[in-house]
């Protein structure tokens, strides 16, 4: 099925792209009046009535096998009520519909015969030709991954010039080697001075639409897959690569063309411009089959899910990050003269593009010193990778996840990893290599998906189990939950009441709560609009700060905050074990409350305690015991003005973590 | 017919088609707007309403006969929030206390609405 898609989404692309080219290259040859080159031209408007034909059935092709995928099963290709379903009802038909129709009024037009012997009217019939199939082609960028994007429309805009763009190149590329093969017989000579004029503007057009190509590709990669990970680890990734890898032979020839055998093509005498020509119709034919199979990969990225909405799958055993060399001095030193030498190489390799005298062994010095500065800069930088490395969490860092992680962790983990996390269980003693210590710093360095490869695969030379088979892959997400919040709370054990201006670094767990019959709400929910005061209290202890809260209420809602009141008893009736009296209007957590203080607690473990929460989400002071500055209701109000004033928001944390 | 007619009609009719199209979207955007725009002054253009509505009491101020109540959506009104409404009747909040579920009916011309009953829930 995949290779049946495959095959006709190619033949449909490829036949779209060559009729754009065709019908390009009539309009850049220009009009001519000698035999060869009417023949040429002739030839050309015949093939483009049948490329169009062709195009049409292919796209009914991929219709029919799209109706059949969409419905999931094969006998809806030749159902009408399916068909009318896709073709009416979903964007990709009406874009559909869209393009056939105009190819269909392009086959009516190159039906018609046309008078076409004054200037004008060949212009304009020609023209129309090439309008007609550039509009065809380019349509189809509103049915593609660009539609899916945020800010579709400027998305679609550079997914439309790159399907223009190539179509006029590429497309181009295999009537051009014909208009130069005729030309280069012995009979076609009177049609050499319009080859070489078409070959010169096609040159210019092309080197044009290389640039075109290069800059909006190279928008929608950082679009579509966005990082090394994702280039390298997925399908959609790794077809871009082979693209890049067969342009370059094609940019490689094209260059070739344009330097030697393009100015060949201007010798005076017929010996020096025939075999000239002869070897340029070969080299561009060559540069069209290739350029064929790049097509393919396109087509078939057409329907790849972009790199960035897949889980890329890590290819090496190592990766480079510069978290290495927080802790190491003689590393980052090394890091550093490595980086020193790469600049050198840099500057080599831009002085061989300058200087033209001195350019080859320039550029090969140029070469070994960049070769010598990546020999010492990177292998401080690289650090074990797995193929899970940058896989991103299935489960969201929150509460729940963490709690459910907890349990787990007891059960598993804390009988070597002790129960803090601290590496001191009695599982341990016996092991050669003592547990890592989950709290230090050093767990930031690993991604994410590093701990679920060895939590799920095990580290076999550290004694480690493995737990792929005892947990579910959810369940191993919540041990890494838990094991980050394990990190983060030992890293927060210092953290006080006043807030430390610019510095975000701790993420608030996100939570769902309720108030009594009210729909569930998240913290999440108040991410770039309020500060939120967390506030587990416990009764009666609690109760003056309570009032107190109560009574600030009105100036912390003017200054943007909410309070959320959990109680640490998690009481459904809290609401009236509070009482009447202080009135109490903020949140106050009826349902989810355990949840909450459990993950919490690991952060400010108190029977009351407070949590200042900025609006990017992120915990920016802790009051354990009396609260935040409980002697004076004002400094709670400052602090938030702090909140508030800083000018340059940290970017909200990802929903996992990473 | 020379072809720099036939080409030029063309693009006449591609433009009227795109034209067209785009009249058509914009006539049904904008008739999608009026309704919501009716559906919205529906509420503000004076014409009586009634709701049934989930809550928890938080607080009642029986000297100015008001409840206030974390309540769910008020469909076309207000979005879930705590907020104080007015009894139709002094006695009204006598059932109820503070930290109890309940549903009560809200009734009137936003925003002039009042609770008329309530009740426990559990």
């Amino acid at each position: 099925m995949i290779a049946l898609e495959v095959l006709v989404r190619w033949a449909h692309l490829a036949l779209s792209v060559l009729l754009v080219g065709t019908a390009v290259s009539i309009l850049l040859a220009g009009r001519s009046d000698r035999p060869t080159a009417l023949g040429w031209e002739t030839r050309m408007l015949d093939a483009c009535r049948g490329l169009v034909v062709l195009a049409f059935a292919a796209g009914v092709a991929v219709l029919l096998l799209q109706t059949a995928l969409l419905e999931g099963r094969r006998a809806a290709a030749l159902d009408p009520g399916a068909l009318r379903r896709v073709l009416l009802e979903t964007r990709g038909g009406h874009v559909w519909l869209v393009r056939h129709g105009l190819l269909l009024l392009l086959a009516a037009f190159l039906a018609v015969p046309l008078d076409v012997r004054r200037r004008v009217d060949w212009r304009a019939a020609r023209g129309e030709t090439a309008l007609l199939g550039l509009a065809a082609l380019g349509a189809g960028a509103a049915a593609g991954h660009a539609a899916a994007l945020p800010g579709a429309l400027a998305a679609i805009a550079t997914d439309t010039v790159h399907v223009l763009a190539a179509g006029a190149w590429v497309g181009g590329l295999l009537p051009l080697a014909l208009l130069l093969r005729r030309a280069g017989r012995a009979e076609g000579a009177d049609a050499r001075p319009l080859a070489v004029l078409a070959a010169r503007r096609f040159s210019r057009l092309a080197l044009a639409c290389v640039l075109a190509l290069v800059a909006s590709g190279s928008v929608i990669a950082w679009a579509q897959v966005g990082s090394v990970a994702g280039l390298v680890g997925t399908a959609y990734g790794r077809l871009l690569l082979g693209k890049l890898a067969l342009l370059a032979p094609i940019l490689a020839l094209a260059a070739l063309n344009r330097r030697r055998h393009l100015p060949a093509l201007g010798g005076e005498a017929l010996r020096v411009g025939r075999p000239a020509m002869r070897r340029l119709a070969r080299f561009v034919a060559g540069e069209a089959a290739l350029a064929l199979a790049v097509l393919g990969l396109a087509a078939t990225m057409g329907f790849t899910p972009p790199a960035a909405h897949a889980e890329p799958d890590w290819p090496f055993a190592f990766r480079l990050s510069l978290e290495t060399l927080a802790d190491a001095p003689a590393r980052a030193a090394r890091a550093l003269v490595g980086s020193q030498v790469l600049v050198l190489g840099a500057v080599a390799a831009l002085a061989a593009l300058v200087v033209r005298r001195a350019r080859w062994p320039l550029l090969g010095g140029a070469l070994v010193v960049l070769g010598a500065g990546a020999a010492i800069a990177l292998p401080p930088l690289a650090i074990d990778a797995y193929p899970t490395t940058y896989v991103r969490p299935a489960v969201p860092y929150q509460a729940a996840s963490i709690v459910a992680g907890a349990a787990r962790y007891r059960e598993h983990c804390a009988v070597c990893h002790g129960p803090t996390g601290a590496g001191d269980g009695p599982g341990g003693l016996r092991l050669a290599r003592p547990p890592a210590d989950l709290r230090a710093p050093h767990t930031g360095q690993h991604t994410a998906g590093d701990l679920f490869w060895w939590i799920t695969r095990g580290i076999p030379r550290a004694g480690m189990p493995a737990f792929g088979a005892t947990l579910a892959a959810e369940e191993r997400w919540d041990v890494i939950n838990y094991v980050r919040a394990l990190s983060a709370a030992h890293a927060a054990r210092n953290m006080g009441p006043t807030v430390e201006p610019d510095r975000a670094w701790l993420v608030a767990p996100d939570f769902a709560y309720a108030v009594g019959p009210t729909p569930a709400r998240t913290l999440k929910d108040y991410r770039g609009r309020r500060v939120v005061l967390l506030t587990l209290y416990a009764l009666p202890g609690s109760r003056p700060r309570l009032a107190q809260l109560a009574d600030l209420y009105g100036s912390l809602t003017a200054l943007g905050a909410e309070v959320v009141a959990v109680p640490t008893d998690a009481a459904p009736d809290a609401l009236r074990r509070l009482g009447a009296a202080p009135r109490i209007l903020f949140p106050v957590v009826t349902e989810g409350a355990a949840d909450i203080v459990a993950a919490y607690r690991m952060l400010a473990a108190a029977p009351h305690a407070e949590l200042l929460i900025d609006r990017q989400g992120y915990v920016r002071a802790i009051g354990r015991g009396a609260g935040l500055a409980a002697a004076e209701p004002n400094a709670l109000l400052a602090e938030i003005q702090e909140l508030n004033a800083e000018k340059v928001p940290a970017p909200a944390p990802e929903e996992h973590v990473h | 017919m020379r072809a720099w007619k036939a080409a030029a009609l063309l693009n006449l009719a591609l433009l009227l088609g795109v034209g067209w199209g785009y009249v058509f979207w914009g006539a049904r955007t904008a008739r999608l707007e009026q309704e919501l725009r009716a559906a919205r002054g529906a509420a503000a253009a004076g014409v009586e309403r009634l709701w049934q509505v989930a809550g928890v009491v938080r607080a009642i101020v029986p000297e100015i006969n008001v409840l206030v109540i974390t309540h769910e959506d008020i469909p076309g009104y207000m979005p879930a929030m705590t907020m104080g409404f007015r009894a139709s009747a002094p006695k009204i909040h006598e059932a109820v206390a503070v930290g109890d579920a309940v549903r009560f009916t809200l009734q009137g011309v936003p925003p002039n609405v009042v609770i008329t009953a309530i009740e426990k829930t559990r």
